[in-house]
């Protein structure tokens, strides 16, 4: 039998306690809340709550009730105290018995999560200076949300249990005449995978799982840091160190229920981006990296997967859509390798307004709307400049026959770098700092021509030996792995591959030295 | 001399310290308006890794300046 309580006086364990017993019972599992003398860094002498009383306890018996059925428990009960409540006073009490100790702790877990997050009960904060706050108690993780356990590689996040009871509602678009019911349909169906969930990615997450689309990939490698958060605006202060497709997925599942989520917690990479890429209908581009959007560009020109690039820069942007489609012109046709990553700058080193990305993200989030509903679009293919400082923006055709068209073709542009990103993924080995390499075991080769090595001298031991005479030094006798180092990483990769044929153990360093950290 | 008015963005509208400005040159193409630019500002960006746009359409390197051109300098950029 399950109680949910409201009280304003002191909680009778032993009575609350006793009523759990039960022959069938194994396990007894009791959470205690207290009140505690700070919150979020000020100090607090005490507190108030006040709740809807009647929508309280209804949703409170509903919460036990989930649990007992979720979790399969005998009995489960539950107090909150309102009213006044000083510093160590107990503030909510949770008691599970159940055949097994699982079932009991998890039960608890579940309805003392559940509690905060759903129930209207509002607390106001009495801080030692004397002035008060009232303070949302919904705001909180749901370990069961996270259930079952993640393995490792891309996850399927089932709906919640709750989908079923919230019913979207896409009245207000698809009350567009070019939407319709038609149109709804077509989003329901569309998978759509977005590679980054930054300061791009939110915006365009939040919008395609507002507006239905179906399936969403979500593509990160990365925790979410407190420095993400004055652009990343769907993650907050208490996400910070989890990983962000794992933050993402949960608040897709809080947004639209109905959205399937996919998630791949490892960048792609040239061995598995086109058969990533073959499970969609349309990609959005959302990194802060240069390499991984000319990597997109190529598997969405392999694949005929329509694909929607932007980046941004301080307080500009730049937004293109590759459709794809045979002749029409790609990433590569405006720009045909990437410039060294030290020269193309990133929010980290070129520092970025939140809402410069958020613009561009939404915009993307547009154009990829657009495309999933097949909207009216310009004909003509531009790249459109955003300037938010001067509010200007201007859209420059581009012209295909201009691009790839002069060597071979996107297509043929796309294979070739494509094997190129391959073979060099092969090499490769990332260090932010040599002396990690060196750690590691590496011996340093800088394979840099001697006045390069002049003007930026590396501050580690290392053998010296331009690129161009790699073959001739008998490397082989090193017995220790061999990281090349130049500038950019190109020379290295090309000295590694000669010397992988000699049977030397030798790696690149991924970037070069423009992509280790300055020090 | 030619007047044209020149339009950066991203790292060169950084490093001009403007995001337009307007010269007179003795440049005759593109690739010599910007050497001479980078000389000028101290422009990062080799001429490879960038696009022009002149009077809103992309342009080759090689084209002649005209009088009161609109020239353009975009770098692709990768913060996101």
């Amino acid at each position: 039998m399950n109680r949910f309580e409201l009280t304003a006086a002191p909680v009778d364990l032993a009575a609350q306690r006793e009523a759990l017993k039960h022959p069938g019972s194994g396990g007894f599992c009791a959470f205690e809340g207290w009140v505690r003398n700070n919150n979020e860094g000020r100090e607090v002498s005490g507190l108030e709550y006040e709740a809807y009383t009647e929508l309280a306890i209804a949703e409170g018996e509903r919460i036990l009730a989930e649990a007992a059925e979720r979790y399969g428990v005998l009995a489960a009960s539950a107090v909150h105290r309102v009213g006044n409540l000083a510093i160590g006073d107990l503030a909510v009490w949770i008691g599970v018995s159940a055949p097994h100790r699982d079932e009991a702790f998890r039960a608890c877990r579940y309805i003392i999560d559940e509690i905060k997050h759903r129930l209207p009960i509002w607390k106001k904060e009495h801080y030692l200076e004397g002035d008060t706050a009232w303070v949302a108690c919904s705001h909180t993780e749901r370990a069961h949300e996270l259930e079952p356990p993640h393995a490792h590689g891309h996850h399927h996040h089932p709906h919640p249990s709750r989908a079923d009871k919230f019913a979207p509602d896409y009245s207000r678009q698809v009350r567009l005449r070019e939407v319709g019911e038609a149109g709804q349909r077509r989003l329901a169906e569309a998978r759509v995978l977005v590679i980054g969930a930054g300061g791009l990615g939110v915006p365009v997450i939040s919008y395609l799982a507002g507006a239905g689309v179906g399936t969403l990939g979500i593509v990160d490698g990365d925790v979410l840091d407190a420095s993400n958060l004055h652009r990343q605006v769907m993650y907050d202060a208490r996400d910070v160190g989890q990983r962000k497709v794992d933050l993402a997925a949960r608040r897709v599942a809080q947004l639209n229920p109905a959205v399937e989520v996919i998630t791949y917690e490892q960048p792609l990479h040239a061995g598995d981006i086109t058969d990533v890429f073959a499970g969609y209908d349309l990609v959005v581009e959302c990194t802060d990296d240069l390499a991984s959007r000319y990597l997109a560009n190529d598997a969405a020109v392999l694949t005929s997967t329509p694909l929607v690039l932007a980046s941004v820069y301080q307080y500009e942007g730049q937004l293109q859509v590759v459709t794809a489609e045979p002749g029409e012109p790609c990433l590569r046709c405006l720009w045909p390798e990437p410039p060294a990553p030290a020269l193309a700058g990133s929010c980290v080193e070129s520092g970025v307004l939140g809402p410069v990305p958020g613009v561009l993200g939404t915009m993307q989030a547009m154009e990829a709307l657009k495309l999933l509903l097949d909207l009216p679009r310009p004909a003509e293919h531009a790249l459109q400049l955003v300037n938010l400082l001067d509010g200007t923006s201007q859209r420059l055709p581009i012209d295909a026959s201009q691009g790839c068209a002069q060597h071979g073709g996107c297509v043929a542009v796309a294979r070739r770098s494509l094997e190129r990103a391959h073979a060099e993924g092969e090499l490769e080995r990332r260090f932010e700092r040599l002396e990690e390499a060196i750690h590691a075991g590496y011996a340093i080769v800088d394979v840099r021509e001697p006045d390069e090595i002049d003007a930026t001298p590396l501050h580690v031991t290392s053998l010296r030996v331009p690129s161009g005479e790699i073959s001739a030094y008998a490397l082989v006798h090193l017995e220790r792995p061999v990281l090349l180092v130049c500038a950019s990483g190109r020379r290295s990769a090309h000295a590694a591959r000669l010397l992988r044929e000699q049977g030397v153990d030798a790696w690149s360093l991924a970037g070069g030295i423009a992509a280790l950290m300055a020090s | 001399m030619t007047r044209v008015t020149l339009q950066y963005y991203a790292q060169l509208r950084e490093q001009a310290g403007a995001s337009s400005e307007q010269v007179s040159t003795t440049a005759s193409t593109l690739r010599d308006l910007y050497a001479e630019l980078q000389a000028r500002h101290g422009f990062s960006l080799p001429v490879e890794a960038l696009k022009v746009a002149v009077n809103k359409q992309f342009s080759d390197w090689n084209r002649l300046l005209a009088e009161g051109d609109t020239v353009v300098f975009i770098p692709p950029v990768a913060g996101g």
